[in-house]
């Protein structure tokens, strides 16, 4: 009942970016036609704007999908039901990640679309060729940073109780990081782990399952919290 | 079988330096209607918070149909029905999609009852939550408390917003339906006329003590308010003297028992009995809660719930 209720929150978020994800690549497609630039930047034009917008997605479902219950005032009457609080912490977040993987999907294969219509998507005249090992590396690190972001946007919502100061925490943390392990580098000499970048000599694999576990860790927490919190 | 469908021992909370809650020690039998009384702010909520396991008490013990509140949180909610204070619920929803997403949540579910309550309470089913008036949106909160067959029903201020007639009908089916299906209903509240019409006890909270717990036959029957004119005369409030109070050389004793006797006592002291006069709950609160006294064992639970 409760995966239905989430649904019914966030399905008016889900629809506006499941269209936005439909036709951005197409659109971006015919507004530069003439201009060559999908010939030029190939899938790494097309891979740019899943990350952007899967980015703002992710932020968006993280944010909405943990801060219905504080902005209804109606977590003391959710928590009064005969369920685990963990039960419905990972039920919302399920649905959001559900929804974020539908999104990328459908980014994805608009994206892909478009850019098969237009050009090769293996080849493109700035970069040259890109083999299918490469573009299917940097979707998954695509797809592993979104799951970051929208598991740090959930469980900072859910710790602060507010959907916009969960938001503001978050964007400050995801788009900070890069330029904190900037710092850290410059001022130390150490190579801090930017997510969902590969971490130091681990293998790929290894590498992608630390943040995956990293994130899952960020949704643990706010299990925790929430459920030692009093209403 | 345990007879308390509430046991609370020392139940204390305290916010930072706020003392919400001072080691209350309630009994509430089970199938009885209990009234717990208190102004805004006197611990009432606090209270039904913990015994529902949303709050966690700072030291002492309550114990909901037999399971220890906080640790056994699950059974206990499974179990009973909750009217939260604030009549806040999702406010796109209509009362029939809450009816929707409660009944999942409840083996013990009963549509029949839907049927029965909406018509009876008159709720616009297909009306979004927000759009209802104050009124009723607490009676969509009351349908999903009675369709839950619960076997305990903690309603924290459940006539909020609500007009006199609704009010009204909303007490004839709680007393018949604690009557018939005999559940048990702990009822907070600071309207005394509905408490004292369908309550069997009734509780006492004024800064977070218990002042008072006692069943409201006894209340009747025994709770004398005595006059008495004289100098000298005892102060101190006793295991069956509730409240003093003074004035010049007039002294009024709230007493649970035995009145007659406490006043030949103090004639005995030279005091000139003016009054022994029957009292309504509006008086024994007003009387209590006015001298704000602390709570004190020994009048706490003056007509032990379920001991004598």
């Amino acid at each position: 009942m409760y995966f239905w209720k989430c649904w019914r929150d966030s399905r008016s978020l889900f629809v506006i970016l499941a269209i936005i994800a439909a036709v951005i690549m197409p659109v971006a497609a015919l507004v530069s036609v003439g201009t060559k630039l999908l010939e030029q930047f190939g899938t790494s034009a097309f891979l740019s704007t899943f990350g952007l917008f899967g980015m703002l997605s992710s932020l968006a479902l993280g944010t909405l999908v943990a801060s219905e219950e504080f902005a209804d005032k109606t977590v003391q009457f959710l928590f009064s039901k005969p369920r685990s609080r963990a039960y419905f912490v990972w039920t919302g977040w399920a649905v959001g990640c559900l929804e974020l993987l539908l999104i990328a999907i459908v980014n994805l294969s608009a994206g892909w679309l478009t850019l098969s219509h237009y050009t090769n998507p293996f080849h493109s005249t700035l970069f040259g060729s890109t083999t299918g090992h490469q573009i299917v590396t940097n979707l998954i690190n695509s797809l592993l940073l979104f799951l970051f972001v929208y598991c740090l946007t959930f469980a900072l919502t859910a710790l602060l109780r507010n959907g916009l100061k969960g938001l503001g925490a978050s964007m400050a943390i995801t788009f900070g990081l890069p330029f904190f392990a900037i710092a850290v580098r410059w001022r130390w000499k150490v190579d801090m782990p930017i997510p969902t970048n590969q971490i130091g000599t681990l293998p790929l694999v290894m590498s992608n399952a630390v943040w995956i576990a990293v994130s899952l860790l960020f949704v643990f927490a706010a299990q925790l919290v929430i459920e030692r919190s009093e209403i | 079988m345990n007879q308390l469908a509430i046991a609370t021992q020392n139940l204390t909370k305290t916010y930072a330096s706020i003392h919400a809650v001072r080691g209350i020690n309630l009994t509430v039998p089970r199938g009885s209607i209990y009234g717990f009384l208190g102004r805004n702010g006197a611990g009432k909520t606090t209270t039904i918070k913990m015994l529902l396991g949303l709050a966690r008490p700072n030291a002492g013990s309550a114990r909901v149909l037999g399971m220890e509140a906080f640790r056994e949180r699950i059974p206990i909610l499974q179990r009973t029905a909750f009217v939260s204070e604030k009549k806040t619920l999702y406010p796109s929803l209509t009362a029939s999609e809450l009816v929707r997403f409660s009944r999942g949540f409840y083996p013990t579910w009963s549509d029949s009852a839907v049927g029965k309550y909406a018509g009876l309470f008159e709720i616009p089913m297909e009306q979004p939550f927000e759009q209802l008036s104050n009124g009723n949106q607490t009676k969509v909160w009351l349908l999903l408390a009675l369709c839950q067959g619960a076997d305990l029903l903690i309603l924290d201020e459940p006539t909020t917003a609500l007009d006199p007639i609704t009010v009204d009908q909303l007490m004839r089916v709680l007393a018949a339906e604690a009557l018939d299906r005999g559940f048990t209903i702990f009822f907070s509240s600071h309207q005394l006329e509905e408490v004292e019409r369908i309550a069997e006890y009734v509780g006492f909270i004024d800064h977070g003590n218990l002042l008072m717990e006692a069943q409201l036959e006894d209340i009747k029957s025994e709770f004398r308010l005595i006059t008495a004119a004289g100098s000298s005369l005892p102060e101190q409030t006793s295991m069956h003297v509730l409240s003093v109070e003074v004035e010049q050389n007039f002294y009024r004793y709230l007493v649970t028992r035995d009145a007659e006797l406490f006043a030949a006592d103090l004639s005995r002291n030279g005091a000139t009995i003016t009054s022994i006069a029957p009292l309504s709950l509006r008086e024994i609160f007003l009387l209590l809660v006015r001298k704000e006294q602390s709570c004190t064992s020994g009048n706490v639970g003056v007509t032990a719930a379920v001991s004598s």
